[in-house]
């Protein structure tokens, strides 16, 4: 994954109403309308995130209806996701190493103190 | 309990990590404010800090440097804009060269130390410039944690 889609997947996940949007893509394909449900927004501003959705890779818009059906793409979400896996895990080796200090320190000043 | 980090996107630009160590902020911060401490830890395990120099005042800085297998050198520099023991320690993050001049794009790290008794949340915020600066370091750092891993099961596979 270029370093500019995934920009466009962690910039399109910034959003609540995006991700709350996602969520309700987990169980099942939608239309706009349903979407905008849950939310007191106008059809245009669902579809202005939905637009911003699509172009991350996120879901995908069916053309066989009239109603344009939203699906949920997983493959790209979950490749963001595994990217800030990673970097997590980058840190929490790092942050290890600190663990692994304040602990020495501590043992040491334990056994100066007896 | 210690460990776990955990690491949020806010907004574009942001990136925020969260961690619990058991020890008192005091000692915490300290590790992260004295050159001998940072020495001990920072940097990835592969990449020892070999140097480092602190002068701990707004508008001073930390310079060190993390060597790596091949004895390649990797400066960094961050220079102090607030200091406020054992709470709180705002820097701006920077690669440099080894005289202490910047040698990339900025990134401004607030570290908070809280309180919870015999251990410290640590919560650390990293401001980056742009969304495609703070994405383009994220794939760096997956780099880098993909090569420690490896290095790790090659470890394992060795021993």
């Amino acid at each position: 994954m270029s370093i500019d889609q995934l920009s466009s997947i962690f910039a399109a996940l910034a959003d609540p109403t995006r991700r709350a949007i996602l969520l309700r893509l987990a169980e099942g394909e939608a239309s706009v309308t349903e979407l905008a449900a849950p939310f007191e927004m106008s059809l245009p501003a669902v579809s202005k995130h939905l637009k911003v959705l699509e172009k991350a890779g996120l879901i995908t818009r069916g053309r066989e209806a009239q109603w344009r059906p939203c699906r949920l793409e997983a493959e790209p979400l979950r490749e963001a996701t595994d990217w800030l896996e990673i970097y997590r895990q980058f840190w929490d080796d790092r942050f290890e190493r600190l663990d692994d200090y304040l602990r020495d320190l501590q043992n040491k000043e334990n056994n100066d103190a007896r | 309990m210690p460990g776990k980090t955990t690491v949020t996107l806010e907004g574009d630009r942001e990136l925020a990590m969260s961690r619990v160590f058991d020890a008192p902020r005091e000692l915490v911060f300290k590790a992260w404010t004295d050159p001998e401490a940072l020495m001990r830890w920072w940097g990835p395990r592969t990449w020892p800090t070999k140097v480092c120099t602190i002068d701990l005042r707004p508008g001073g800085a930390w310079h060190y440097c993390m060597v790596g297998p091949e004895g390649e050198e990797s400066w960094g520099r961050g220079e102090y804009t607030e200091i406020l023991p054992p709470e709180r320690l705002v820097y701006i993050d920077t690669f440099s060269n080894a005289a202490g001049e910047a040698t990339s794009e900025a990134i401004v790290i607030t570290l908070e130390f809280k309180d919870q008794g015999s251990q410290t949340l640590l919560v650390s915020r990293s401001l980056f410039e742009s969304a495609q600066h703070r994405d383009t370091v994220m794939a760096m750092g997956m780099e880098e944690g993909m090569t420690e891993t490896l290095d790790r099961l090659d470890e394992y596979l060795a021993a």
